[in-house]
């Protein structure tokens, strides 16, 4: 009881413990903060890639697609022992583009101001997608990543009514010219009436929104805006590869942008178009043909077992390749859980430094309490009760910090972008640079596991440290303690 | 009660070997109040130690009621310094960060583990409210250290020493670091609890005035016993506090 109650004194009145329990609630703090926003981040891609890629993905790498239709494909598949863990399934294309817009500036969307040709014309490379939007939307997150809220609920590449007014703007109907009258055509009668030119009927693209915009700091403001570059109903021109028994061929298409979308993946917001499935089978010659199947499964715990029945299936007939959804961005989940496990060990260090603070600080008080140490002796106080006195000493010390440290970091984190705001407003520098993330905030995911760990981990430092110095109290002799001036 | 045979100590001191006791032999009886006094470096204090088992001799024996005592393990010597002996410092060496009745709880906080103290924290906290008011610090249980006198502070040192009941009550200086005044109540506090609880006392002073309340007087020199007699009321004897002790006396045994 001795133990408690004295090391509980000397935490309440010694200077020094608090520079231990300072130092040991600032690396556990930094942990948690570091630990909560890596995971955030890494929670929120693997969200974003999940959503996006579904459960299992069977794909091939003919650029002509699989050798069965789609419905063949999908047919096959269902029949076999997996149909019954499917809950959804989709065709897709993935084939790599070249897109090409006219980059019209907001106010130019104006009629008269875009008749002036304040325009420029932008080609970049993007993958081209081609969905079925319903289809796709049942596989994954597809949808809830859309920027228009109707679009949302009802997928479709279909076109707003802003939308169509704008492509007409840029579309307009060739001006009717009186056809000249044929020669010998008799005076006085009507020439017959020309069939009208039926609408066009663009076919509408998803586009992903860092194609369709970037970002800037706005002069006038000093606050960094999106600035749009491609609206909803602007054209784009495609150009990617058609089908081809011996060689790859280009063909070529044009789309209307529907809509954007934002995943807040840069892999997919730079770089992804969707268009219509069976639109862009059509144009690459494939009808009916397509790259991926999309598998959207009941229960994801089943995913090994799937992937083992369908490589069992299309094993002797062809070559694809069938892998979960981690699978296929394995290096990229690897590297973020690598570069996550190297800042916690060097985060770590950080207590470990405060360990050492600990080292110091206790074999000082240990110095300084050479006379209690020898009175203790004198009470009966074994050598050992001497030294749980300082171990409790280290271990409350840690405790305590370690819980402050918590406290600390868990109100940081929870406020991590008012923080970032007020820190870029003093600094003068964005603090999370949105340019680099497409983020609107910086995304935080606290876990209880890894901040259970973080505190054992501090804790453990803390009492590790704290060994040496109790060592040498317990072996302190009560005479010479007792003499110690 | 305790008896020591031929003890030797001998300290290191920048290379240099010190004896500070030399086959000192010694016989305390049951319920006695000792006092001890010599010159400084005389090996009183080392004497109190090697006693309380807070140090081991070089060589002799200690015997407490038949049992050999200076060469027990550790544990059975902390066990003793816990429940059979009581210590009573010149400097108090009270704990700073505890208040009053703290301190003289300490030794039986010492003496039971968290469940044994819980079991007995009552009675504990009863036995030393008792004892602080015997020593006349009912008032002063939640002060600080710092907040007492020196009085005060050696009779907290004394309850703390007298809370586990030991049998044998070791007092190194007690008076030392006091006035004239305090020292003489903290010495008739001492011989009130030895003749009130039976508890045997064991003083080393350098106040001759003190040692009239004692006993016996053993004089030390040079690590042995050179004088044993029983004590002489102070006024109209030889231990006149203007003579070095000690000395008079001798002289007045060689002129006998």
């Amino acid at each position: 009881m001795y133990k408690l109650l004295l090391c509980w004194r000397y935490l309440r009145t010694r200077f020094l413990a608090v520079v231990c329990v300072v130092s040991v609630m600032l690396g556990v703090a930094t942990l948690v903060v570091v630990n909560s926003v890596m995971s955030g981040f890494s929670t929120k891609m693997k969200d974003r890639m999940h959503g996006l890629l579904s459960d299992v993905i069977v794909e091939t790498s003919n650029i002509n697609g699989f050798p069965l239709t789609d419905d063949e494909m999908m047919a096959r598949i269902m029949a076999s022992p997996v149909g019954e863990h499917i809950q959804a399934m989709t065709p897709t294309i993935e084939v790599v583009a070249m897109i090409n817009f006219e980059h019209t500036l907001m106010n130019s969307r104006d009629p008269g101001l875009y008749a002036m040709g304040d325009r420029q014309k932008v080609s970049r490379p993007v993958q081209l997608i081609g969905i079925d939007p319903k289809g796709r939307a049942a596989i994954g997150g597809f949808a809830r990543h859309l920027r228009q809220p109707e679009r949302r609920a009802n997928p479709s590449f279909e076109l707003t009514a802003e939308a169509r007014r704008w492509f007409d703007i840029q579309n307009p109907p060739a001006p009717r010219i009186a056809p000249a009258i044929p020669p010998g055509w008799p005076e006085g009668v009507p020439l017959p009436e020309e069939t009208p030119e039926a609408p066009i009927d663009p076919q509408g693209a998803i586009v992903g929104y860092a194609i369709a915009c970037y970002r800037d700091t706005n002069p006038h403001t000093n606050v960094e805006e999106d600035i749009f570059t491609l609206h909803p109903g602007d054209t784009i021109n495609i150009l990617t590869v058609g089908s081809g028994k011996e060689q790859i061929r280009p063909v070529y298409g044009q789309f209307v942008v529907a809509d954007y979308i934002k995943t807040e993946l840069a892999e997919c917001d730079s770089h992804a178009v969707f268009v219509p499935l069976q639109y862009l089978q059509a144009l690459r010659g494939t009808p009916n043909r397509s790259t991926h199947i999309q598998i959207k499964l009941k229960d994801y715990a089943s995913a090994q077992f799937v992937i083992a029945e369908l490589r069992k299936i299309f094993r002797d007939t062809y070559t694809f390749q069938i892998n979960t959804w981690e699978d296929k961005q394995g290096s990229l989940l690897a590297a973020i859980d690598i570069e996550r496990g190297i800042l916690n060990l060097l985060l770590f260090l950080i207590i470990g430094v405060a360990g050492f603070s600990i080292l110091a600080i206790f074999s000082m008080i240990v110095v300084e309490k050479t006379r209690d140490i020898g009175i203790l002796k004198s009470l009966g106080a074994s050598n050992q009760g001497v030294m749980m006195i300082f171990l409790g000493y280290g271990l409350l010390l840690g405790v305590v910090g370690s819980g402050l440290g918590t406290a600390l970091g868990l109100a940081i984190t929870f406020n991590i972008n008012p923080i970032e705001g007020w820190l870029s407003t003093i600094t003068g520098t964005a603090v999370f640079d949105r340019k680099v993330y497409y983020f609107d905030a910086i995304p935080t995911n606290v876990e209880a596991s890894n901040v259970i760990f973080l505190n054992l981990g501090a804790i453990g430092i803390a009492t590790v440290f704290s060994v040496l110095p109790a060592l040498r109290a317990a072996m302190l002799h009560p005479v010479r303690a007792l003499r110690f001036e | 009660m305790i008896v020591a045979e031929n003890l030797h100590k001998t300290y290191k001191r920048h290379a240099e070997k010190v004896t500070v006791l030399n086959g000192l032999d010694l016989d305390v009886h049951d319920g006695e109040f000792l006092s001890i006094v010599g010159s400084s470096g005389s090996g009183k204090s080392t004497l109190l130690h090697l006693l309380g088992t807070l140090d081991k001799p070089d060589e002799g024996t200690i015997h407490l009621n038949g049992k050999r005592i200076d060469n027990l393990p550790g544990r059975e010597r902390d066990r003793m310094r816990n429940e059979v002996f009581g210590f009573i410092f010149q400097f108090y060496h009270l704990l700073p960060e505890l208040s009053t009745i703290e301190n003289v709880l300490i030794p039986m906080m010492v003496g039971s583990g968290i469940r044994g103290w819980f079991g007995k924290r009552r009675e504990a906290r009863m036995r030393a409210c008792a004892i602080l008011e015997r020593v006349g610090l009912g008032h002063r249980l939640k002060h600080k250290p710092r907040e007492l006198s020196g009085g005060e502070m050696q009779r907290t040192a004394i309850a703390r020493a007298l809370v586990a009941r030991p049998r044998i009550l070791f007092a190194d200086e007690p008076t030392g670091n006091l006035d004239v005044r305090a020292g003489s109540e903290i010495v008739h506090l001492l011989r009130d609890l030895n003749h009130d609880e039976g508890v045997t006392i064991i003083m080393v002073t350098h106040n001759l005035e003190l040692v009239s309340s004692t006993d016996r007087v053993l004089r030390m020199n040079l690590g042995r016993m050179v004088d044993d007699s029983p004590s002489l009321p102070v006024a109209g004897t030889l231990w006149s506090p203007q003579h070095e002790y000690g000395t008079p006396r001798l002289h007045q045994r060689e002129a006998v």
